[in-house]
């Protein structure tokens, strides 16, 4: 099955089959813990203790190390060349010819690439295991409004078609001899005839997708049902609850200490 | 099933009325084509029958218009889903996007609906298998060739199992196997007497065929109406801007040769057959 513009990734593992709002409960407890946590090492800490074995488990592991290294690495460069070599009056601690790094702004980095890592895992965690449109539904049976879950799930699988609507057009103008290639100019001026019918003929798509929607019964109130089953037990609703209550405690934690 | 009184509709900010004057009875369990050349109104009268015109195109109404028992400019939209159907041309855009299997696809409508699971499988597989999408249930649905999308845009709307069902050039991107299914499908779905289908067409040969009457809409007002036979073997045709079918042009010239007698003009091949022979 293809899942359009998503990151999930299919596989046959517990984590998959863990209830979406348990998973998403564990990110958003993640992201307060981030910033509440004490010390540069905890959030590799957790990233080591509990994400990786959670990625393991879900049988993502290469894919899940691989996001988080696309996502993680260049900010972690730039945080470390950036903070360590423009740290304001900070002990030199490396030369590198006329620039210095600085140990306060190393640390400071460290840090910093610590919290990205920690918040950019736990929900690349949640968008591998997770079919979007199942965390939808789960958002949606708990009052979270149909409306915005549906732009969030047909965003996703729209995106594909959209590109490949772009490529017609693009085709088409070039085979009208539109110039697409060249210096930067050609391209600019390219760019008008290629948007203009892509921006106009969604418009009409949308009138047209708006039937569409009405006739299946989209704006019908009352209560609507569902053709997945979302498998939940009392352990998860338990597990969730702690996991959520573990975020204020880490707040005050953070707070007091 | 379908009454339609002195129906004018103006598009807003058109200079004249789309439907003008337009009166109509469709019985329950009927199979009705609309034909007519384009800009006829076709369109807008598939939108007048679902509720689409006032309701989302806005714009003048006048006249009667009751489909299933309910007055379509006093009811919203969202109670008419379900009761009323309508199927589009493009199959792109009726695929909702919301959901990522072909199955799932079909059962959005009927989850809107607040069916009961159970009843929502059912119903999906029977409208999988009378579309033949069976074997594609757990496709997305955006993996589908444009016949399938339509099929499954069809399919769709079946599984609500609508009283009354619209379907504006349904079969656009099918081929003639895929076009003969479909409109098989729709005559044993109406000789249930449970569904009302009309629907706006351009391959005469399968209205010819499968249609109980047709009704030729020609600048917003009914030109012709009555059996195919009549109506698509009639010179009606020609006034409204429609060419005849090959059965009816071949007849036509044998007539005219002297060749055939001056029978009714077939318009399938079984009667062309019978005419000539």
């Amino acid at each position: 099955m293809s899942q359009g513009f998503s990151l999930y990734l299919a596989r046959d593992s517990g984590l998959h089959r863990l209830h979406p709002l348990t998973k998403l409960s564990l990110a958003a407890t993640l992201l307060v813990a981030a910033f509440a946590l004490p010390g540069p090492w905890s959030s590799y800490a957790v990233f080591l203790l509990v994400l990786l074995p959670l990625a393991a488990w879900g049988k993502i592991l290469p894919g899940f190390l691989r996001s988080v290294a696309r996502s993680v690495l260049p900010f972690a460069i730039s945080l470390f060349l950036i903070q360590g070599l423009l740290w304001p009056g900070g002990s030199p601690v490396a030369w590198l010819g006329p620039l210095s790094l600085k140990a306060e702004g190393l640390a400071f980095a460290l840090a910093s690439t610590g919290r990205i890592l920690m918040i950019v895992s736990s929900f690349l965690l949640l968008a591998l295991s997770t079919r979007p449109d199942l965390l939808m539904i789960a958002l949606a049976q708990r009052g979270f409004p149909s409306t915005l879950s549906y732009i969030v799930v047909t965003t996703i699988q729209i995106v594909p078609y959209f590109q490949g609507k772009a490529r017609a057009i693009l085709d088409a103008q070039r085979s009208r001899g539109l110039e697409t290639e060249g210096g930067v100019r050609r391209r600019l001026r390219a760019l008008l005839p290629l948007v203009v019918p892509l921006v106009l003929s969604s418009i009409l798509d949308i009138e047209e997708r708006a039937i569409a929607l009405e006739a299946r019964a989209f704006g019908r109130r009352g209560t609507k049902t569902s053709l997945q089953v979302l498998p939940d037990s009392r352990a998860q609703s338990v597990l969730r609850w702690a996991i959520l209550a573990l975020a204020p405690l880490l707040l005050v934690a953070g707070l007091v200490l | 099933m379908i009454s339609v009184q002195d129906l004018t509709y103006t598009y807003p900010g058109a200079t004249g009325p789309s439907l003008s004057g337009l009166s109509l009875t469709v019985p329950a369990g009927q199979v009705c084509a609309v034909i007519g050349a384009n800009g006829a109104g076709k369109s807008t009268l598939c939108h007048a029958l679902t509720g689409f015109i006032p309701h989302f195109f806005r714009g003048t109404l006048q006249g009667g218009l009751r489909v299933a028992d309910l007055s379509i400019p006093d009811t919203p939209l969202a109670e008419l889903a379900g009761t009323i159907g309508l199927v589009f041309q493009n199959p792109f855009n009726q695929i909702t996007g919301a959901r990522f299997s072909v199955l799932e696809e079909v059962a959005f409508g009927l989850e809107n609906l607040g069916i009961p699971r159970e009843e929502i499988l059912d119903r999906c597989r029977s409208a999988l298998e009378l579309t033949g999408l069976q074997g594609l249930a757990d496709r997305s649905p955006y993996d589908l060739s444009g016949g399938q999308m339509q099929r499954l845009a069809i399919a769709s709307m079946l599984a609500m199992r609508p009283r009354v069902l619209v379907l504006d050039e349904p079969t656009s991107q099918l081929d003639p196997a895929g076009t003969e299914a479909v409109f098989l499908h729709l005559r044993q779905l109406a000789s249930t007497g449970q569904t009302t289908v009309l629907l706006a067409e351009h391959k005469l040969e399968w209205v010819a065929a499968f249609a109980d009457r047709v009704l030729v809409l020609s600048a917003g007002s009914l030109a012709a109406d009555g059996p195919p036979r009549q109506v698509l073997g009639s010179g009606d045709l020609e006034r409204a801007g429609l060419r005849s079918s090959r059965y009816t042009l071949v007849a036509r010239r044998a007539q005219e040769l002297g060749l055939a007698s001056a029978a009714p003009l077939p318009v399938t091949l079984e009667q062309a057959v019978e005419f000539l022979t």
